[in-house]
Parts: structure tokens; C-alpha cells; sequence
């Protein structure tokens, strides 16, 4: 039963024994790390003890968090946070051998909401099972399952063959095709075929415990502290998307496919393994392209009014399969960023990725630079496995896309990121292996606009990230979206009366205000600093690379444009002083740590 | 907190119809019903989807459960948090990407009717399933049904399967229409339900969300499954 919107629970599930318990969260942890992110961070925390430990040990907690939007038919409240340690970064230095950061992925779907209808708060799972299985949730029978007749099977087959499996398509569920199962670094976690909690491994971790999917189903629904209020705040928020405005059409008409044209136009997209900012053809490939050619049908996750997600089916030589792409990242990292033009080609390099279980930011910036390396004539046609992977091509990407997939050849060594290749590739390739911490960097590009991506880039605790934000507050306001279940792309319409953290005192009977919302945020951010700097990440491993200081772009609004390597340090140096971090340690000392209510660790 | 879950009333529904016919007494008075649903005789209004509109975002779900399932807040009558098991439109999801709400068709040769086994009994003049002449939803006396589930599998082979058992054994999922205003079309964000008058020819009704589905998917895909 539920009081005050949280249950209190978490499904605790050691797959090494099969067991499964239920573990009380500590009320204080509830007000102080909300749920979603913020929590599976605290209990990362918690349950890892000492630094260094494998990420794909079995003690590496997986944990799919809610939050406590879900369940509730806030519009647009169906994100979900994974958390675990990554098997994606490392600090320069560490004295351990499995250094790594923290790790989280958000997905959106109903999964999420049906977690909360099941009557949990969140799932955490440890241990590793001996043979292929999955988590089986009927409300309060849990189940740990064989799937061995299911291990093999990539995510669109799976999708479709194992809610007939299950019996009752009232289920959701979310699994890893068969990067997942083999370890690929790259490895995601899919749900609905198409929706990714894609980036830091995730799916890798879960691969490592054996684990293919997650099934659930429930019939309940959390509980509010001021149902009234809940109600009238539902009622305006739901009376506020109802206003046909200029922004609500334009998530329907394009998704974040809009960006596609509009990121080009303004010379801030990935293009050419980020060498521009600006993609001649990114019309071929943008919103109307898709609209016109490929999309049929636009698609919402749980309550959401916005409808950004798209269904299409491509033609030609590449048709046949129905998908939804491109997106913003999608489309940018294994189009423009390839110089890919064919927008059905670029609809089955997608297809393909999503149905192996792949991070797609991560395949596409790494087989730009193997497009880089290869046209510079610092690897040969052999090192590539024979593939001729020119600028543009659609068939060399799908056919590296497999190999990724397959982690076979040239595919095994990319997986593991642009960080290993320029390692093994050497001569100054590093220079154009676009990371930070060893987590590939994403779809916005930087020279033009270093004041907000280059931070959001450098400073994330996943590695680089397009989501983390440009600033303290930014971060801060956007870590807690990702722990009470919020979508960002909704936000806009959450102000003043209707602002989350007024939909968060309705819920829980606890005021909560916008700063002490944010000071949440800026706790959980401190938080995952923490771990980090226990594994030893320093101000080293925050930073952009070399590209962004050496080579300008040569076309379009960022033409010549270069950051500036002081301008840069001192963005960093501005960030730490706001944030109250040691300059050095580029984390929270005593007296910050206090002040958050993170003396304990 | 202490709950009570109320459902809406046969005699809500005839109130509304009142004030919308400009306080027309219409309590058991079955011509004037034929009247207000118009001249050609066909009396039947009920839900139709349009589903080059529908997303699958299932706030028509958390609507139908909220209104139709009332619950007591200190003392006040409050609409429920729209828990989705106790939605009466249930969207089923499929791929390729299709998104089928489902909701009961009032179907005028109702099979579940028809193989209630239980004999009309004197009191209410009819079986446990039953149309309601006056709003023409279909409704299951709880107090003299057995429980047999025979509606339930009748719907769910032969038409739309929205009939499920509760924890009571007892048919559920029958649309009410709230009272002739239905919240489902009332919320839907994308116009993808309408409150029109249903026919034989009406496409996709009395039909199984699979049936639906192999339609959807060879329309928008071009594929056949």
C-alpha cells in the first residue's frame, strides 16, 4: 500500500542465490534522493562498499527507477532511470584496475508506470544468474524465469515473441538483444523495440548478469498525500498542453527529428566525426524528409501529449521495416555525422542498431572516426575488416554496424569505444576520438557553443552527456526531472502553479519549493561526484577534446570558430567556484558535503 | 484514509438526460428517449476511434477509471487517481507500431447477453447481463450473477474481448458512456475517440483488437501479418 506517493519498497533481487526480497528504503533517503536517478545513486552508494569493483562483477547493483511521477497520469510522466557503475569510462588515473563512474540511462515507454502499478518503487538487481533468465513481475509474484529458448534473439524479435510468450499483452517489458548478451560495451536496453535507456552500458551490465528481460504487469496505483490538490493540478496541467501552440505542434510534426535542419542551420551539429557544425544535406535527412517519405504514424509514452515518437517504414533497397527514426541523435550520429544522405539508408542503420541492443551516439561517433582514420590513411581497408567505409556510405556502416553488433573483427575493438580505438590506432588519433572520460560524445556539437555543451560535456558523471546541462542550476533542476520521472521535453509546460515541485508537495505532503527542488538536484549531483572521485575521476578527467581547440569548422555560422583552451579551463574553474568544489579534486569537500546532507560518505 | 468507491448511476444518467432536454421528465419513459436520439429510429450512440489520430498514450484509460471510480476524500466524493486496471477503454499496443483502443461496441445482438445462462428474474425482468433500455449500455447485476464468465469469453471470441472477470468474479469493462457525456472523448488531446451514432457498417466495430491490428498494420505499413 502506498501513502504520500511512494511505497517505500524496492523489488531486491539477488540472481545469484534467485532470491528475491523486498527492501524497505529508509524514509530520509526518500526526501533526501527522491527516487529515480537520485536514489538508485544513493543506493549505488550503499551497496558498493569499496571503489575499483568490476563493473561487470556481479555485485554491480542494475536498478530500474521510477520515481514518483509514475503511476500517476501527470502528462508526459513516464521516464524510468537505470543506474549501475559503467562499463564505458575511466579516470586518467586511478590506483584501481576497474576505476570507473557512476553510470544511468533514462527510458520513457510504460514500463516505468507499470513498475509503480506493480507496487514498487524501483528494482534493484545484483548477483548473476548461472543461466539465461528473466525477472518476471505480476504484481506481487516475482519470478526469476529461464529464458534460455530467448538468449540469441535480438530486440524486435524478442519484442514481438515474448509478450505472446508471457500470455497477456497487458505486460511491458525491457531486455537487451544480443550486444547485451555478448558484453558489448555499447550495449543497451530496449523497450518497445525502439525506446532506448541508451547510454553508459547499461545493457551490458545486464548482460553480464545473464539477465535478458524484465516483465512486468500491475493492477494497482500509488497513492497521493492531497488527492485533491493532485487532481486540480492534473486537471490545469492537462488544460495547459490542451492550447494548440506553436511548440506543442512541433513535437508532433517532427519529434526531435525538427533538430536535425535547425542544429545544422545554426552550425552546433555533429558533422564528419565533428569536424563541422553544419551538414549540406541535412534536409535529406531532417523532419519533413521523414514526414514525407517514411513516417506513418506519430506515437506518445504514458500520458503524453506531445506525441514526438514516429512510426515509419522505409523504402527501396533499405525498406521493408517498420521503425521509428531518425530522432535528433539517431539521425545526427549515423547521418550527418557519417555524411549519410539516404534517409531509408539511415532508417535501417538505426533499425539495425536498436534490434542488436546498441548505444547509438556511442556506434555512430565511433564509426566516425574509423571514417576519419580511414580517409587519413591511419588504418587500412584490412584493419577494417575489408569494409571500404567512406564518408557517406550506407552499405560500409551497416555492414560496421554488424560487426559492432557481433563484436567481431574491427566491430570487437570499436565496441569497446573511440577511446580504445585511438589507442590502438595511435598516431595523434586521439585527437579526434570525440570523449570525455571514455563515454563518446553526442549529437550537439561544441565549437560554437563550448559555454554550454563543452560543460555539460566535460563535468557529466557518466562521461560525456548532452542532457547534463551548461550550468549548476541547469544540472541540478535537470537531475531531479530524472529522479521524480518527469520527460524533458514536456517541461516547458510545467510552470509556475503547475511546476514539478508543486505536483511533488501535492503527492508526498511534503512542501517542497523550487530551491529546496534544486537543492535536491545539486545533492545528487554531489552524490555521484563522490563516488566518482572515490574511484579516483580529478578535474584531469574533465575536459573536451583536442578538436574543439584545434581543428575549426570550415563551412557554415561555426565556421572558424575554436574554443580557447584558458577560456575553456576557466569555464571549468567558474563551474567548481559556483558548484563550491576543490579546483583540483573537481569534487565536494567537507564542508559542501555537510551542507547537502552528505556527511556520511 | 478511509475509501469509498462509488460507480455511476442509471439515475445520474437519466438527470443529465433531463437537463440536456430542457428538464423533459424522461424516467421510464422510453418514447421520449427514441426523440432525443434523433428520427430515423437509430438510437445507438457510442465511441468510435479514429486511429490515424490515436498515439497510444492511454490518458483515455486513467479518464474512464477516474471518473467511473469514484472515491471518498474527508468526506468528499473526489474522482480516483485513474488507475488504468479499472479503465472500461483498454489501448492495446503492437508490432509493427499500432495503437488500438478498445472499448465495448453496445452491440444490438449482444452476445454476452445472449449466452447469460441465468433466467431473466421476476424483479428486474431481466438476466444478470442486460441492456439498459435507457442509456443502452450493457450492465451486470452483480446480486444474481453467477459468475459463470460465459459473457466474457462470448466477447472475447466473438467481438471486441473488453468483458474481464474482477476479483469478485464479476463482469467488468463494460463502457458506461459517464452518463452520455464520456470522458474518454472528452480528454483525448488528439481527437482520436468521437461519441457518434454507431452502425452495422460502423468500420471496426464489434471487432477483436488482433482483427483490428492485421488491418492497421497492412494500412499504415504496407506489411501483412
Amino acid at each position: 500500500m502506498s501513502a504520500n506517493g511512494y511505497y517505500g519498497i524496492l523489488l531486491d533481487v539477488n540472481l545469484t542465490t534467485r532470491e528475491v526480497s523486498r527492501f524497505q528504503v529508509p524514509e530520509n533517503d526518500l526526501k533526501m534522493f527522491v527516487g529515480g536517478r537520485g536514489l538508485g545513486m544513493k543506493i549505488l552508494w550503499d551497496r558498493l562498499k569499496e571503489p575499483g569493483i568490476d563493473p561487470l562483477a556481479p555485485e554491480n547493483p542494475l536498478m530500474i527507477m521510477p520515481g514518483p511521477f509514475l503511476g500517476l497520469p501527470i502528462p508526459s510522466a513516464s521516464r524510468t532511470t537505470v543506474i549501475c557503475k559503467s562499463p564505458r569510462t575511466s579516470p586518467v588515473s586511478s590506483p584501481y584496475a576497474n576505476a570507473s563512474s557512476i553510470s544511468y540511462a533514462s527510458m520513457g515507454g510504460f514500463i516505468g508506470p507499470e513498475i509503480r502499478f506493480a507496487g514498487y518503487d524501483g528494482i534493484v538487481i545484483q548477483g548473476k544468474a548461472n543461466t539465461p533468465v528473466y525477472l518476471y513481475i505480476n504484481n506481487d509474484q516475482v519470478e526469476i524465469r529461464d529464458a534460455t529458448e530467448f538468449w540469441g534473439m535480438d530486440t524486435d524479435d524478442f519484442d514481438k515473441k515474448f509478450i505472446e510468450h508471457l500470455g497477456d499483452r497487458r505486460f511491458r517489458s525491457c531486455y537487451i538483444g544480443t550486444a547485451g548478451e555478448r558484453l558489448n560495451p555499447m550495449a543497451c536496453i530496449i523497450n518497445t523495440a525502439a525506446r532506448a535507456a541508451g547510454r553508459g552500458g547499461t545493457g551490458c551490465v545486464m548482460g553480464s548478469k545473464n539477465l535478458k528481460a524484465i516483465a512486468v504487469r500491475g493492477t494497482g496505483q500509488p497513492n497521493v498525500a492531497n488527492h485533491k490538490r493532485f487532481l486540480e493540478l492534473l486537471e490545469k496541467s492537462r488544460a495547459a498542453f490542451a492550447e494548440d501552440t506553436e511548440s506543442r505542434r512541433n513535437w508532433r510534426y517532427g519529434g526531435t527529428a525538427n533538430s536535425i535542419t535547425s542544429a545544422s542551420d545554426r552550425g552546433v551539429q555533429a558533422v564528419k566525426n565533428f569536424q563541422e557544425g553544419t551538414f549540406e544535406y541535412a534536409h535529406k535527412i531532417g523532419a519533413k524528409a521523414a514526414r514525407e517519405q517514411i513516417w506513418q504514424r506519430d506515437f506518445s509514452c504514458f500520458c503524453c501529449k506531445l506525441a514526438c515518437k514516429k512510426s515509419g517504414v522505409a523504402k527501396g533497397a533499405y525498406g521493408g521495416l517498420v521503425h521509428d527514426g531518425p530522432e535528433y541523435e539517431t539521425g545526427t550520429m549515423l547521418g550527418a555525422n557519417l555524411l549519410i544522405d539516404d534517409i531509408n539508408g539511415l532508417n535501417k542503420a538505426i533499425f539495425i542498431a536498436d534490434d542488436y541492443g546498441m548505444d547509438i551516439i556511442s556506434v555512430g561517433n565511433a564509426i566516425g572516426f574509423l571514417m576519419e582514420a580511414y580517409e587519413k590513411n591511419l588504418v587500412t581497408k584490412e584493419f577494417l575488416g575489408g569494409i571500404d567505409l567512406k564518408w557517406g556510405s550506407v552499405d560500409a556502416t551497416l555492414e560496421m554496424i554488424h560487426l559492432m553488433g557481433k563484436m567481431e573483427g574491427i566491430g570487437k575493438e570499436a565496441s569497446q569505444g573511440v577511446k580504445h580505438l585511438s589507442e590502438i590506432v595511435g598516431k595523434d588519433s586521439h585527437k579526434f576520438a570525440i570523449h570525455v572520460k571514455g563515454h563518446e560524445v553526442a549529437a550537439w556539437n561544441i565549437h560554437a557553443r563550448p559555454e554550454w555543451f563543452g560543460i555539460s560535456y566535460a563535468t557529466c558523471n557518466r562521461g560525456a552527456c548532452h542532457m547534463h546541462g551548461g550550468s549548476p542550476s541547469a544540472q541540478n533542476q535537470l537531475a531531479l526531472r530524472d529522479s521524480i520521472g518527469a520527460c524533458n521535453f514536456a517541461s516547458s509546460w510545467f510552470r509556475n502553479e503547475l511546476a514539478f515541485h508543486n505536483f511533488m508537495s501535492a503527492i508526498t505532503g511534503i512542501e517542497w519549493t523550487a530551491e529546496s527542488f534544486e537543492q535536491a538536484g545539486e545533492r545528487i549531483i554531489n552524490m555521484e561526484r563522490i563516488f566518482n572521485h572515490r574511484e579516483g575521476f580529478s578535474r584531469a578527467d574533465d575536459g573536451i577534446p583536442d578538436r574543439f581547440f584545434e581543428d575549426a569548422p570550415t563551412h557554415g555560422p561555426s565556421k572558424g570558430i575554436l574554443v580557447e583552451r584558458d577560456a575553456f579551463s576557466k569555464m571549468l574553474d567558474d563551474y567548481y567556484t559556483q558548484r563550491g568544489w576543490n579546483p583540483e579534486t573537481a569534487s565536494p569537500g567537507r564542508e559542501k558535503r555537510e551542507e547537502l546532507g552528505l556527511g556520511f560518505a | 484514509m478511509n475509501e469509498v468507491i462509488h460507480n455511476q448511476t442509471r439515475r445520474d444518467f437519466i438527470r443529465k438526460l433531463a437537463i440536456g432536454a430542457g428538464g423533459l421528465a424522461v424516467l421510464g419513459n422510453f418514447g421520449v428517449v427514441f426523440r432525443l436520439h434523433g428520427a430515423t429510429g437509430n438510437m445507438l450512440r457510442g465511441i468510435v476511434v479514429d486511429f490515424t489520430k490515436c498515439t497510444g498514450c492511454r490518458t483515455c484509460e486513467t479518464v474512464c477509471s477516474a471518473f467511473n471510480h469514484l472515491v471518498e476524500v474527508d468526506g468528499e466524493m473526489l474522482n480516483g487517481l485513474g488507475n488504468p486496471w479499472l479503465s472500461n477503454i483498454k489501448v492495446h499496443w503492437y508490432n509493427p507500431d499500432v495503437d488500438i483502443p478498445m472499448v465495448c461496441s453496445l452491440c444490438e445482438d449482444a452476445p454476452c447477453i445472449e449466452v447469460c445462462p441465468v433466467e431473466p428474474d421476476e424483479v428486474t425482468g431481466h438476466k444478470p447481463m442486460y441492456r439498459d433500455p435507457i442509456t443502452q449500455t450493457i450492465r451486470n447485476n452483480p446480486d444474481t450473477c453467477i459468475g459463470c464468465r460465459r459473457c466474457a469469453r462470448a466477447c472475447s471470441r466473438q467481438r471486441t474481448g473488453v468483458i474481464q472477470m474482477d476479483a469478485n468474479r464479476r463482469p467488468i469493462g463494460m463502457c458506461s458512456l459517464c452518463n452520455g457525456d464520456p470522458k474518454c472523448v472528452k480528454y483525448c488531446s488528439f481527437d482520436a475517440l468521437k461519441y457518434v451514432e454507431l452502425h452495422d457498417e460502423t468500420e471496426f466495430r464489434k471487432m477483436s483488437p488482433d482483427a483490428v491490428a492485421r488491418i492497421l498494420i497492412e494500412r499504415f505499413y504496407d506489411i501483412r501479418v
